[in-house]
């Protein structure tokens, strides 16, 4: 949710009433921040004055959602297999879809902290090794059937067993799901995880009516939700339009309408949004961003967040088994010009393990950063003998192969020969990434520091991503999993982060900021990292003015 | 001339089939399956075998190929491997947007382009003629995105006259359906008719250099009479010729104008559909241009056959 | 360029025409080439790129991959200094240049590129890349063009048929597709991206070699070679192949041209050629986001496959007005 403004007493100065009436209606009609403070200058105010006092006004308007209307948003990839059956989502396209057209059984604020949605109360035992989840009573499908347990325990069922295609199946491989009554579920752990509920606010996690995958599947009718909007019209690859639920469960959204359809080329999708074609656009590229922030009724939307551009060197291969060459090639790399050249100032530097400051309490600042230093990498990579590698690298994230340039420059200016092969990103999932000895990857972020190291650095995790196998790194994450004082987990997760930052074969050289557009009448979009436009969590929230 | 028609719709066939081979063999020398493309960074062995199973990917290629031939040839497309859906269904309305696009292009295009070609051919070496020449010449020679994203640039972001994108909610009267079309238009036009006069120009020209129509010089027939009379029938072949062939390309090559306007066609489903290594809708888009462009070039050579005596009575 | 009646040229024209007569009907007709003054302007210009394409790397101020400034987009005669005083890209007028950069170390001649790297550098560099590729792959589309479509137009049959299939459903297809698929299996090497672009353009060029070819077959010079009991050999290099060159080589400007923005057109969809190498094409495409910011940066690139696309198809105009050959009946 917004962070509702607690003083709406705006201070007006010595304007008339009339003045007043006047500003606010010309803020809610959308007039620009610039006409705005040259109606103000016009009542002979000085700029600064009528600067503080249009912002003053932005925000009482800000604070009070106005329903109605009807917003289009432009994610930037989609194609015929877009989905629409949440287990198999993999794209922001999906994801805001989705949370269109369904609702979660927790949602996660700004501070990403798990709060009730469809479930009403939940919580875990003392050990964390049982949760329970008591279910709203009032929660009706777009098709009018009632909402209870059997839902939630078929949606669950998807992320299980053989014929499973879920995206997320290995994250709750370990919990098995119990329907208490009619309106409570518990998931039993097979290992404590404090982090469960959190967890369930991936995106994958929405519920579904009972039995409408398969219908779905066998050509029928689309699954139904309870979320927000119904979904009015779906084409694959082409849009989708959503029309407000009437019947939601709570407040409910602000718009009457949500359309969206992808825009691929990211300068004719910076162009939609400038000409106005579009209300919001997903993933503005860091080239445009000053194009964007220079014109008038549009504006950036950059959050802080732990997503990151990695460099993997596989460490159970050539060259990666060699310490010294991990070594060296961690040296060469310029973070804090990655960020500002690269980024264009949206992201901070990275510390070669995925954790950075957007994790709140479990990110350990004391750890020193990387060094650039290129005459200890060339001493530690004439030490290792190698005289040459080759990174694959495909555009996983805007800026990767910009990255991966400067570091073969910063390469070859110490003599060492990385030859770059660059791949188109569909099949580089496949036969790149984990496959090559040097390849590139990008993670988004996930909802706790925990979660996030499970994922990609635990030994036994499918997508440890260079093979670093380390024990002691895998018994601090049970640890970790199971602890609920926040101070024994900072310590825990301050000696995971230094392993995986000396020991890992990961360089991190940077995290990137979720950088994304909209028109300035757009309010109210949330301030969550773990994804576009406030993790994608606009469609029940944002308004416009 | 029927038996040419009848040969020529064999040969067609054949031509189908031999697009569907290379389709087949091309597909399969791609790195990753669909369900591969579909998980991406969230793959697992294990989510593969199950999503693989479940789009029937865990039958081998060839096996898939004849089932697609066999269905194919009772007009069944078959379903998406990347989302599940009726191929017809994915084609269905982008042929419609493709061929309306294409459609209004080609009637805004080609008139002009022989209107132009005829125009310079006319009167050669004059400054119309060498101010059409350099022109078309920089078109031709300037990337379509450049083309496209300038256009958007000025008419849609400094003047706010078009919208940027070619996206229609539905339900649009006709003047907005031609004003959301007005930019994508105008690129193609732009891009194709570049070509078209260059081709009308020079079929006119070289028909000038034979030894008849330099006999009607010899004899003083007026320029523009000769063009007219006796030129322009001859060059006719050639100019339908290449505007078949621009005619096909605005079926199936339009894919960047279609990317950068979030114009749905079929031009781009195809693209989409080698990126998700969809099989069943590679094939069908293929044999949509494919059958396309034998059509056209048919029609073109009839058409120069009824155009040409000499043609019409072969000797 | 053009033979009109009102052009004093014409009736020497007429006269060289008849000229031709008196030569053995069996010898290819003499043919000599005039430019006209844009022809040999393009001509020069043709000729600098090519100087351009030998020596960029020696000429260039910096490395094509060497990133210059910290911020894209600097405009022409930008320099490091003024970056740190100014933040607008709209800031950076002539004169804002003038003050911070008339004594740095470092100018960038026509500005940076969305990496900071040198833009007239990459130019410079990317000539011998663009050149280059375009060049060889249309020579190898040619060899492979003519030699496959005149051998089929030569034996008929079903060696015919077979090559004309394979040949008509490469055509069908949606070239960027073709390329697509190519690159994704294969990488897109330079070699591969030749390999490619020629395999595709082949298939136009087959179109014309066979259809010329037939045409030369039937014609009655040819069939008096045949009854002379000449080979087949002699017939397609002495009779076949010098008939059909001329319409040939006019068609060698547009096919160049092709390759370039074919390459360019790969690279708008990521692929095209690996970075950090410069190419006309990609850099045109990479440099896009700045034409909102009104930089240069993707316009030059473009000026430059302009200067040299223009030219030589100015010149292959020259050549194509003298020979009158029937190349735009067959031209696909």
């Amino acid at each position: 949710m917004t962070k509702k403004i607690e003083n709406t007493d705006v201070d007006y100065g010595d304007m008339t009433g009339a003045d007043r009436d006047l500003l606010t209606a010309a803020l809610k009609r959308g007039a620009t921040r610039r006409e705005a403070m040259q109606m103000m200058a016009a009542t002979g105010l000085s700029v600064a004055a009528a600067g503080a006092i249009v912002t003053s006004a932005e925000e009482a308007i800000a604070a009070t959602p106005v329903k109605g209307g009807s917003v289009k948003m432009a994610p930037s990839l989609h194609g015929p297999d877009d989905a629409i059956v949440p287990a198999q989502f993999t794209s922001t396209v999906d994801y805001t879809r989705g949370r269109c057209h369904y609702n979660s059984l927790v949602q996660l604020n700004d501070d990403i902290i798990p709060q009730p949605e469809l479930a009403q109360e939940f919580g875990a035992n003392a050990n964390a090794t049982e949760w329970t989840f008591k279910l709203r009573k009032d929660v009706t499908f777009h098709d009018g059937s009632k909402f209870d347990a059997d839902d939630v325990m078929y949606t669950m069922a998807q992320h299980y067993g053989d014929d499973s295609v879920s995206v997320v199946k290995s994250l709750v491989a370990g919990v098995e799901w119990k329907k208490v009554g009619q309106y409570e579920v518990k998931a039993i752990l097979e290992s404590p995880n404090s982090d469960l509920a959190t967890l369930l606010g991936e995106k994958q996690f929405k519920i579904m009516k009972e039995g409408s995958a398969e219908e779905f599947r066998s050509g029928g009718a689309l699954p139904t939700g309870t979320g927000p909007y119904a979904l009015e019209d779906f084409q694959p690859g082409v849009r989708s339009k959503h029309v407000r639920n009437k019947n939601y469960w709570r407040d409910g959204p602000n718009f009457d309408e949500v359309e969206i359809f992808a825009i691929t080329d990211p300068v004719a999708r910076v162009n939609a949004l400038l000409s106005r074609d579009v209300d919001m656009v997903a993933q503005v590229d860091p080239k445009a961003i000053k194009q964007v922030e220079s014109t008038d009724g549009v504006q950036i939307k950059s959050n802080a967040s732990g997503s990151y551009m990695g460099m993997c060197m596989m460490l159970d291969r050539e060259p990666g088994n060699n310490p010294d060459f991990v070594k060296g090639m961690k040296l060469l790399h310029r973070r804090d010009k990655i960020v500002k050249s690269i980024l264009k100032g949206q992201g901070t530097v990275g510390n070669d393990h995925p954790i950075n400051e957007a994790y709140g309490a479990d990110f350990c600042a004391d750890l020193a950063i990387q060094d650039y230093d290129p005459d200890q990498a060339k001493h530690y990579l004439q030490k290792s003998g190698v005289t040459g590698a080759e990174c694959v690298t495909a555009e996983v994230t805007p800026g990767m192969t910009d990255a991966v340039l400067m570091w073969q420059r910063e390469c070859s200016k110490i003599g060492f020969d990385l030859q770059v092969k660059k791949v188109p990103t569909d099949g580089y999932w496949g036969s790149g990434w984990m496959q090559t000895p040097v390849n590139v990857v990008t993670w988004n972020m996930r909802p706790t520091a925990t979660i996030m190291l499970d994922i990609a650095f635990a030994p036994t995790a499918p997508w440890n991503d260079t093979a670093w196998k380390n024990d002691r790194f895998g018994q601090l994450l049970t640890m970790a999993k199971a602890e609920t004082n926040a101070a024994k987990r900072h310590e825990i997760q301050c000696e995971m982060q230094t392993l995986a930052h000396e020991g890992s074969g990961m360089i991190i050289p940077a995290h990137m900021n979720v950088v994304d557009g909209h028109a300035s009448d757009i309010m109210g979009i949330p301030n969550l990292s773990l994804g576009i436009l406030g993790g994608c969590e606009w469609p029940e929230f944002a308004w416009r003015a | 001339m029927q038996a040419m028609v009848f040969r020529r719709i064999l040969i067609g066939f054949a031509t189908l089939w031999v697009v569907s081979i290379i389709v087949y063999f091309g597909l399969s020398v791609l790195p990753g399956d669909a369900a591969a493309i579909q998980l991406g960074q969230a793959a697992t062995e294990e989510s593969l075998a199950a999503l693989r199973a479940q789009l029937g990917l865990d039958r081998p290629a060839y096996v898939r190929y004849f089932e697609w031939l066999g269905n194919m040839s009772t007009g069944d497309l078959g379903i998406s491997n990347a989302g599940g859906a009726t191929i017809a269904s994915l084609i269905g309305f982008r042929l419609g947007n493709t061929l309306e696009l294409g459609g209004i292009v080609a009637v805004i295009s080609v008139p002009l382009s022989v209107f132009l070609g005829l125009a310079a051919a006319m009167y050669p070496g004059t400054w119309l003629d060498r101010a059409l020449t350099f022109g078309t010449m920089s078109l031709v020679a300037v990337p379509e995105f450049l083309i496209a994203t300038f256009l958007v640039l000025i008419f849609a972001v400094k003047l706010k006259w078009m919208p940027s994108i070619a996206y229609m909610s539905g339900g649009e009267t006709f003047w907005e359906w031609v004003h959301a079309l007005a930019m994508p238009i105008l690129v193609l036009v732009v891009v194709v008719s570049a070509q078209m006069i260059r081709m009308t120009r020079a079929g006119i020209l070289n028909v000038m250099n034979s030894p008849y129509i330099e006999m009607a010089i010899l004899k003083g027939v007026p320029r523009k009479r000769i063009i007219l009379r006796h030129a322009l029938f001859n060059a006719i072949g050639p100019i339908i010729n290449v505007i078949a062939l621009n005619l096909a390309y605005l079926v199936s090559g339009v894919v960047i104008v279609e990317t950068i306007f979030a114009y749905s066609g079929l031009a781009k489903l195809m693209i989409d559909g080698v990126q998700t290594r969809d099989f069943p809708l590679v094939q069908a888009c293929a044999m949509i241009f494919c059958g396309t462009y034998v059509v056209l070039l048919l029609i073109a050579d009839i058409a120069a056959i009824m155009s040409n005596p000499r043609l019409r009575n072969p000797k | 360029m053009s033979n009109t009646t009102e052009n004093p040229g014409a009736a020497e024209k007429v006269v060289d025409e008849i000229d031709k007569f008196a030569e053995l009907p069996d010898a290819p007709p003499k043919k000599t080439i005039k430019l006209s003054w844009t022809g040999k302007l393009a001509a020069a210009i043709v000729a600098a790129w090519v100087v351009v394409a030998f020596i960029g790397p020696w000429i260039a101020p910096f490395h094509e991959a060497e990133f210059i400034l910290d911020d894209s987009f600097v405009p022409a005669g930008g320099c490091a200094e003024m970056l740190d005083e100014l933040y607008d890209i709209e800031e950076w007028t002539p004169e804002a240049i003038t003050k911070y950069c008339s004594d740095a170390d470092v100018t960038l001649f026509l500005g940076s590129d969305y990496l900071g790297r040198d833009t007239f550098s990459r130019i410079l560099w990317g000539a011998r890349t663009t050149i280059g590729i375009s060049f060889v792959a249309t020579l190898f589309a040619y060899f492979m063009g003519i030699t496959l479509g005149i051998g089929a137009a030569v034996s008929g049959g079903y060696i015919d048929m077979v090559l004309s299939r394979v040949n008509e459903s490469i055509l069908s297809l949606p070239s960027i597709m073709l390329g697509l698929i190519v690159v994704a299996a294969l990488g897109s090497s330079i070699p591969i991206l030749i390999a490619t672009a020629s395999v595709i353009y082949a298939t136009s060029v087959f179109r014309i070699a066979r259809a010329l070819g037939q045409d030369i077959m039937v014609q009655d010079f040819v069939e008096a070679a045949h009854a002379r009991g000449e080979g087949l050999w002699w017939i397609i290099t002495r009779e076949v192949l010098p008939n059909a060159a001329m319409p040939l080589l006019t068609d060698f400007g547009l096919r160049l041209v092709f390759v370039i923005l074919f390459i360019s057109s790969l690279s708008f969809l990521g692929l095209g050629v690996q970075p950090p190498t410069a190419d006309w094409g990609s850099m045109v495409r990479e440099n896009m986001a700045g034409l909102g910011y009104g930089s240069y940066a993707s316009i030059w690139p473009a000026i430059a496959i302009g200067t040299l696309t223009i030219s030589i198809n100015l010149i292959v105009d020259d050549i194509s007005a003298k020979s009158g050959g029937s190349l735009a009946k067959k031209m696909v």
